[in-house]
């Protein structure tokens, strides 16, 4: 062999012609949906918000105050501190999710329960759930069947009295012939329950009673100054009550309890600021200046009235009004007994051939047509049950049919990335398999949990066949009020108006401004589960 | 009896605190003191024996996971055992206090008494023998918790009417805890460094005053400075509980163990004695083979 070292030209080249070729398909493949989608929601709202009908005037006000400095500011915080920019985006973002969900709870305590019956409700609850805390301290002196039999009958008498003999405490509490105005009750019932909550949070974060009890007391004090200030801007009290208590307090609070122990972070909450105060100087020049806003038919009028012969004059209100209740009651029957359906297949149930076999129907389960559960529920709870048709009660039983798999599922997925080394630990302490449940495996799974229970409810606010099924009228001209009425749901509304009105008008104006609004409330839910998500997964 | 049912049982024997004499019918104590502990060991020790095992036999499924396992082991003292990975010796820690029930393929057959009652009677429960039988894993596994709820969660489900903070206070101070940790009790476990979270976990056992602590290779995920620190703690535990002690690492069994058990592979316990004598003068070939690094 030689023994000198031959220099070579070089290694040759290799073709990835094909590879090349095959990824840009398969980055095709990954854009084609999310663009398609894309384009539509961009003619979609562009048909409801209409911005190019805006002045000029208005888009530079708003460029002044609110786009140019929050680009600023927020450019200068990705470029030195991204996590506070993050605080910062998170303290809008709550502000925002919030006060569409605390105008949601506003629909409720105006139009759908009276405050005096949601205070009772609530004082019917105290008093059961304060007599259950006082037991629950005494519980080794106290037989377990005796307690949860006494447990059983508080509750029931609380709620329900004895027809006849002995009212139930709401009726006792709505009885009472002297109440105080419907706002007032509204802000010391909420007010004072985030209140309680926003004190036990600064407490906790200053280890310091003072402080909690300063803030809790603030928390409230907001709440009825807003309340009072609907008294002379005509503005409804309660709803005002509602939304303080509901958006501007948690943010303010989530706000102040990042300011306090984020040092690194705190100064995102400029970014907030810039934007939150943008907007509200923003808004007030271009009403001084007298430049007109875009022509959107998401407008006040759209959300707050009911459907009519004109597509200008057509609203969503009941719709809107509707689907939260849909939802509630959703979330009421789905949650505990996917819930527990979840802990049983985790936590309970062997590894046997019964077991697989409801293992693979309920993923199954999960992918059958919503048509399908819609005829289930027309045929049990209508035909079988004989209830009336389109109720909020079938309503909500129904798609919390529809979505009990997919709870099921994720659940599941949550409970199992509880690690085994926490249950062998409570095991190993002598712990039962209930006292592990409740004590290790529950709390750690939670926030798994709700996410996917949130996913969810998302997939059945957005259900139209099965309520047609199930024979929810596409029209309503007035909001439900108890279980047992009518209920319409924003994508039935939307649909009616394509179908049963189509026409231009209905098509180019109220159909993108339903489709608008129902996105949003999806964004919002949505944008809650995957935050609760992040935060769980930062933890673990 | 549906599983609720049982559960409920457990918490109403439990309420009327350890010393129920319900809890004692289901592990009767003896004293058992019968000749045979002393001779297993060849005349060294007299102390009293706690566990005893005779002809334990564990399957996982078709595979077979220790075989005739008989050993005594002494009350207060510490008891180590070693043998290469997959030789049941962790298995067998398991069969002490039934961890092994949790996995549905395990089974177990002979005899394994604790205080002369055997723990697979019929009549024994688990949960019950667990309260008695402490354990520390492996990995460090405190509760995502505050310090202060992790020691008292045994407390919490077995009922023990007791002074919380003074338990606490007790616990983590004999896991050598309290003073980096005093604090910070309402902090969470998981914030501790690896070291800590185990001392923690040990705490955590303690806190419930069992007769017998099993510890699964406490110190193999920790550093030098942390295992130096959990092998003090273990010597100073023997004085008032029976420590069994797995461990990979054979100068830790001859530092802090009273007693060696050798397994080897295939689940088979092929020597056990004093501490000394195993790593001096062992009986079998394999096993010096073993501790000398011929084999393993």
């Amino acid at each position: 062999m030689a023994t000198q070292s031959d220099t070579i030209e070089g290694f040759g080249q290799v073709s990835r012609r094909a590879g090349i070729i095959f990824r840009y398909l398969l980055m095709g493949a990954t854009m084609f949906g999310i663009v398609t989608l894309a384009i539509l929601l961009v003619y979609v709202a562009n048909d409801a918000l209409q911005p190019l009908t805006a002045d000029p005037g208005w888009y530079l006000v708003f460029f002044a105050t609110l786009v140019a400095p929050a680009t600023l500011v927020g450019a200068y915080l990705a470029r030195t501190n991204l996590d506070a920019l993050k605080l910062g985006a998170l303290v809008v973002g709550t502000l925002a999710v919030t006060l569409m969900f605390s105008g949601g709870a506003a629909i409720l305590f105006v139009d759908i329960v009276p405050p005096l019956v949601s205070l009772s409700y609530a004082v019917g609850l105290v008093v059961p759930f304060a007599a259950v805390v006082l037991m629950t301290k005494y519980e080794d002196q106290i037989p377990f069947t005796v307690r949860v039999a006494a447990t059983g009958a508080i509750f029931f008498l609380s709620l329900f009295g004895i027809p006849g003999y002995y009212h139930s405490i709401p009726e006792m509490v709505q009885k009472i012939p002297v109440v105080p105005t419907e706002w007032v009750i509204v802000t010391f019932l909420l007010g004072g329950g985030v209140s309680v909550v926003v004190g036990l949070y600064f407490a906790r974060l200053r280890e310091n009673t003072r402080a909690g009890v300063v803030a809790g007391v603030a928390a409230l004090a907001a709440t009825g100054l807003f309340a009072v200030s609907g008294l002379f801007t005509g503005v409804n009290p309660t709803a005002l009550a509602v939304v303080t208590a509901g958006a501007f307090v948690p943010t303010a609070a989530y706000a102040g309890g990042a300011a306090l122990t984020r040092e690194h972070e705190r100064v995102g909450l400029l970014f907030a600021a810039v934007v939150i105060f943008g907007a509200l100087v923003g808004a007030v020049a271009v009403d001084v200046l007298g430049f007109a806003g875009p022509q959107s038919w998401v407008d006040w009028q759209f959300l707050t009235s009911s459907h009519s012969g004109t597509a200008e004059n057509a609203g969503l209100y009941p719709a809107i009004g509707g689907s939260i209740l849909l939802m509630i009651t959703v979330a009421a029957l789905s949650f505990p007994l996917g819930v527990g359906a979840a802990v049983y297949l985790e936590e309970y149930a062997p590894d046997n051939v019964f077991t697989r076999f409801i293992d693979v129907n309920i993923s199954n389960l999960a992918g059958v047509p919503s048509v399908v559960y819609g005829l289930l529920g027309l045929g049990v709870f209508v035909t079988y049950l004989g209830q009336a048709t389109g109720t909020v009660l079938i309503g909500g039983a129904t798609l919390a049919l529809l979505i009990l798999p997919i709870v099921i599922i994720s659940s599941r997925e949550a409970i199992r990335s509880v690690p085994s080394d926490m249950r062998q630990a409570s095991y190993g302490m002598g712990a039962t398999r209930w006292q592990t449940v409740k004590n290790v495996v529950l709390p750690e799974a939670f926030p798994g949990i709700l996410t996917g229970t949130i996913l969810a409810l998302g997939r059945a606010i957005g259900e139209t066949a099965p309520l047609i099924m199930i024979g929810a009228p596409n029209v309503l001209f007035s909001l439900p009020t108890e279980l047992s009425s009518k209920v319409s749901a924003m994508p039935l509304q939307v649909y009616a108006w394509s179908s049963l009105f189509a026409s231009e008008d209905f098509y180019t104006k109220a159909v993108p401004a339903g489709v608008v609004v129902l996105l949003a409330v999806l964004l919002a839910m949505n944008s809650v589960a995957i935050v609760l998500r992040n935060k769980f997964e930062s933890e673990s | 009896m549906s599983q609720k049912d049982k559960s409920a049982a457990v918490e109403t024997s439990a309420m009327t605190g350890t010393e129920d004499p319900t809890n004692d019918d289901m592990l009767v104590q003896t004293d058992v003191s019968d000749g045979l502990s002393a001779s297993a060991s060849g005349g060294a020790t007299r102390a009293k024996t706690i566990i005893r095992a005779e002809d334990v036999n564990v399957w996982y499924g078709d595979e077979q996971a220790l075989q005739n396992i008989s050993m005594e082991i002494p009350e207060n003292s510490v008891t180590a055992m070693i043998g290469p990975s997959g030789c049941g010796k962790s298995t067998f820690l398991r069969c002490i206090n039934r961890m092994n029930d949790l996995i549905d393929v395990a089974r177990v057959e002979g005899k394994l008494s604790l205080r002369g009652k055997n723990v697979y009677d019929d009549d024994v429960d688990p949960v019950a023998l667990r309260r008695r039988v402490g354990m520390v894993f492996q990995k460090p596994n405190p509760f995502p918790k505050s310090i202060y709820e992790n020691v008292v969660y045994g407390l919490k489900i077995q009922g023990i009417d007791a002074d919380y903070d003074e338990v606490v206070e007790e616990s983590l101070k004999r896991a050598a805890l309290w003073d980096e940790v005093k604090d910070r009790l309402h902090e969470s476990g998981l914030d501790l460094s690896g070291g800590q979270q185990q001392r923690l976990c040990i705490a955590r056992a303690i806190a419930t005053d069992p007769e017998v602590l099993l510890m699964d290779e406490p110190a193999s995920a920790l550093d030098p400075v942390a295992t130096s620190q959990i092998e003090d703690l273990v010597e100073e535990l023997a004085e008032d509980y029976t420590v069994v002690i797995v461990t990979h690492n054979m100068q830790q069994a001859a530092r802090i163990s009273d007693k060696t058990a050798v397994f080897l592979t295939g689940g088979e316990l092929v020597e056990f004695d004093d501490t000394q004598k195993i790593f001096e003068n062992p009986e079998s070939d394999r096993v010096e083979d073993y501790i000398t690094g011929k084999f393993g």
